[in-house]
């Protein structure tokens, strides 16, 4: 069948929609990963409790708000334990994460009434976004965004978030100034997955389903989504950006990525290789900003970072 | 650099809210068709099926039927992108090979007509109560399910294995296919005078572990419809052939690899029900009162392991080719 | 003010790298004391300043900061009596957040952290002062990055970070060791000017003799895990540094070589 531009063009409000709901996975990501300098491996869980917790409360006749409530409550309590582990067990990061996420399997199972999958149709159910209305799934994942955008703002300028980032920065001189390391790293933990979950629940309504398995690999797109949206921002600033414009380059990055996949499955690229695509997308935006600082031509424009008057 | 950012950023933003608005379909004229294939994953069961569907297409259509094969690489959030192309494309039907592949298809759209093949129980899949179904969905879904009756396969045990008292059942707790019949194989088996445990793994990686205790515990197993046993039979087998236990499997392949026997459908033939169907649904038919098909059913049995194990065939089966 | 009773310290028992590092060390601070340390290298002094702070616990004794026992106190509970500027200049600032950032941080030190806005107008003005007295240019570049910033003016900014609140006691772990010498006599008249301010107790490690012999009321040396040497006052101002070289030789028995140590 002949390739149509329109049809690209009809794809874009989908893409769109899941590359936001995906940049809201990557919010919560960006949490542990960029501001604690953690790398936290229960996202692939914890989007799935998302998930599965929001679908059963809806079949359960619960309002979809409450779902999602109790999705992002659900999602705090998985951050909690990997927090825990951590802190209270001295378990390295990442082992905490896996376990946590290994726990999850089965959690997530006993959720979903032991069954792997269960679908929650939008034409039973009054659902927030589904894949049937794009138009709709970009404002309702848009707004969701917005919020979570800022909030963040909001919350690293306080005493608390301040302390959080001071941790992640800097763990030792954040002890001299009297911040108790593991209960920072236990909130940001916290409140990532609680995000991650939320959007685990967003992403149960606009496809239809939760499944056991939704979350896996979601750390390698969150990360994608990250990462690309760095390397987009750095194209429009080089001076580092506030943090709101941060924050909402992580969606940009999010539609990127989905966006790369809409043209990549418009092109017909053979299915068997999009992951294989997808991990070339992700090195090149990684290293990208690597190539270019070490290139040794002539002509930049400051002395860099760390370009100091000697006091 | 950053113009050029700035102005594809804003060609998609102008694009998809240009795109909200339309509806994004072509009008094929009445004698091509367009047909979207989703496959969850790369499998030869999932393979045969596609392949099945689209030679029997390709027989009652010829050159008027053009397909879009796309697959998910095992990703559920994948199926979403694909269906998505799939509406946007103004495919004429959708074929979703897997449960999460029809339910993502659901989802994307409630007008194109939707065939799933390879799943097993529909109401389940797509959350309508038993009370409510009789045969059909009444929505723009129908196809073809690959469950051998149930009750059927359950009584190969008392024909094949006059001996067994405690019967295992084996699959990945990942499944919702396999959790729904090893539901209804354990009633049928429990009727029969069985006593039946459960044993389950959750991903590859525990298969040959599981296997074993199941072995330990149980005088024969059945395994269900299951793609992560279709998988690794010879796991299984490796376990399972020593400790001279028997299975009976729900589908021919899984036998082929590590069971003595299987009421086993063919996936290919499983495909071409589905084309068959799809060409009827092209022709003009109402995909909302279709009911779902099932495809016909033999008994079949592995020649070597039986021999191995010591097992008589009665009549009535036939050797795994 | 400060008392280090038989405080002793073993890092890697029952290993290959068993080593004693504090030796059953016994020191008296009064309030006001400010205390130079020097000794050879392994000698224990940046431990028995970690000891204080709370890094890891210690093995036996006791440490009592204003009348209060700490020993069994964590890290982060114990920064709220303390100030503290490490060798590294990276070590005590936050590379990646502002300087107003950084020193509204240290003013939180020891309180209870909320939701409030994390600094005040207030405080901006007042940090700005603070600023325009260590006569470093900073108090213009509040939104500044801290990673900007040259190693003396990092001290310089963990120096006021360490003393916004005044501690119960100050150390002051080689802290212009990493520092070029027309900044390091920089950081070391700012030391002096702040603790003269605000009265405060302070110890000092400093492998430079000449630096230990000027500054402070008080000089002590250490050797393996214990202290061997201890003046104050007078004698302290009239030694000098071939003295202290003496001292050295016939309270451990060795020379104290180090080319730090006497080329200053």
């Amino acid at each position: 069948m002949a390739i149509r531009l329109s049809s690209l063009i009809s794809a874009l409000p989908g893409c769109l929609a899941q590359g936001i709901v995906w940049g809201i996975m990557a919010l919560g990501l960006f949490i542990t990963y960029r501001v604690l300098e953690f790398s936290d491996l229960t996202v692939d869980g914890s989007f799935a409790t998302g998930g599965a917790v929001t679908v059963m409360m809806i079949l359960g006749g619960k309002p979809v708000w409450l779902a999602v409530a109790a999705a992002m409550l659900a999602g705090i309590l998985c951050g909690l334990v990997t927090g825990l582990l951590h802190t209270k067990l001295g378990i390295a990061p990442i082992l905490a994460g896996i376990l946590t996420q290994i726990g999850l399997y089965s959690i997530n199972l006993h959720i979903l009434g032991n069954k792997a999958n269960q679908a929650v149709s939008v034409d039973k159910y009054r659902l927030l976004l589904s894949l049937r209305h794009p138009g709709t799934a970009i404002l309702v994942s848009g707004l969701f965004a917005a919020a979570l955008i800022g909030f963040f703002y909001w919350f690293f300028g306080t005493e608390m978030g301040s302390a959080i980032r001071a941790t992640g920065c800097n763990p030792n001189m954040s002890k001299a100034q009297g911040i108790d390391i593991n209960r920072t790293i236990v909130v940001a933990l916290a409140i990532s997955n609680g995000v991650v979950a939320l959007s685990g629940g967003l992403m149960a309504q606009y496809q239809g389903f939760a499944d056991v398995s939704m979350g896996r690999g979601a750390i390698v797109i969150g990360l994608a989504a990250i990462i690309i949206g760095e390397v987009i921002s750095r194209a429009f600033t080089r001076e580092s950006m506030n943090f709101a414009l941060r924050l909402l380059f992580v969606i940009v990055g999010g539609i990127a990525y989905y966006l790369i996949m809409g043209v990549a499955l418009w092109l017909r690229l053979p299915t068997n290789d999009l992951k294989l695509f997808t991990a070339l997308i992700v090195a090149a935006a990684l290293a990208i900003p690597n190539l270019r600082s070490r290139s040794f031509g002539p002509g930049k424009k400051n002395g860099g970072k760390g370009a100091a008057d000697h006091g | 650099m950053k113009k050029a950012f700035t102005v594809i950023l804003c060609l998609v933003m102008l694009f998809s809210a240009v795109a909200c608005g339309s509806s994004g379909k072509d009008a094929h004229s009445k004698d091509t068709f367009v047909v979207g294939i989703c496959q969850l994953v790369q499998h030869e069961a999932l393979d045969a099926a596609t392949q099945g569907f689209k030679d029997a297409l390709t027989a009652k259509l010829g050159d008027k039927v053009t397909f879009i094969e796309q697959n998910a690489s095992g990703d559920s959030a994948t199926c979403s992108t694909i269906c998505n192309q799939f509406v946007s494309e103004g495919v004429d039907l959708i074929m979703a090979n897997a449960t999460p592949a029809l339910q993502a298809a659901a989802a994307a759209t409630g007008d194109i007509p939707i065939l799933g093949t390879s799943v097993t129980d529909y109401p389940t899949a797509l959350d309508i109560s038993e009370a409510d179904w009789t045969g059909h969905t009444g929505i723009n879904i129908s196809g073809t399910s690959d469950l051998a009756p149930l009750a059927e396969q359950a009584d190969m045990f008392p024909e094949l294995l006059p001996d067994v008292h405690n019967i295992g059942i084996l699959y990945c707790s990942a499944e919702a296919n396999s959790v729904y019949q090893a539901d209804v194989v354990e009633e049928a088996l429990k009727a029969l005078g069985y006593s039946v445990k459960r044993f389950t793994f959750a991903d590859s990686n525990d298969i040959a572990s599981v296997t074993a205790s199941a072995c330990a515990e149980s005088d024969a197993l059945y395994v269900p419809t299951d793609n992560a046993v279709a998988a690794y039979p010879e796991t299984v087998r490796n376990v399972a052939v020593p400790a001279g236990i028997p299975i009976i499997c729900g589908e021919e392949n899984i036998a082929a690899g590590c069971g003595i026997a299987a009421l086993t459908i063919s996936y290919y033939d499983l495909g071409m029900a589905t084309g068959e169907m799809a060409a009827e649904i092209l022709a003009g038919a109402d995909v909302s009162t279709m009911d779902i098909r099932k495809a016909p059913v033999t008994k079949k049995y592995n020649a070597e392991i039986c021999a191995e194990l010591g097992v008589t065939v009665p009549d009535g089966y036939v050797a795994i080719g | 003010m400060v008392d280090l009773k038989k405080v002793t310290k073993t890092f890697h028992p029952g290993t290959a790298n068993e080593r004693r590092a504090l030796n059953g060390i016994d020191l008296h601070l009064d309030s006001g004391d400010f205390v130079t340390i020097i000794g050879s290298n392994g000698a224990g002094k940046s431990t028995m300043l970690n000891a204080i702070a709370g890094v890891w616990p210690i093995d036996s004794g006791s440490i009592s900061l204003d009348g209060q026992e700490i020993s069994s106190l964590p890290e982060h509970r114990r920064a709220a009596l303390l100030g503290r500027v490490f060798q590294d200049p990276m070590t005590g600032t936050a590379a990646d957040m502002q300087i107003e950032e950084n020193l509204a941080l240290a003013a939180r030190r020891g309180k209870k952290r909320g939701l409030a806005w994390y600094i005040t107008a207030g405080e901006r003005e007042e940090y700005r002062q603070l600023l325009s007295s260590l006569g470093l240019g900073l108090e213009d570049r509040l939104t500044a990055k801290v990673g900007l910033l040259s190693g003396g003016q990092r001290q310089a900014l963990t120096l006021l970070m360490a003393t916004l609140q005044k501690p119960k006691l100050l150390l002051l772990d080689e802290h212009t060791a990493a520092l070029d010498p027309k900044t390091a006599q920089k950081v070391l008249e700012i030391t002096d000017q702040i603790v003269s301010e605000h009265k405060l107790t302070a110890l000092m490690v400093t492998h430079n003799m000449n630096d230990a012999i000027r500054h402070g009321n008080r000089l002590i040396m250490m050797n393996n895990g214990q202290v061997i040497f201890d003046c104050r006052g007078a004698e302290k101002d009239s030694l000098t540094v071939e003295e202290l070289m003496e001292k050295f030789a016939q309270c451990a028995g060795g020379a104290l070589a180090s080319d730090r140590a006497l080329l200053g």
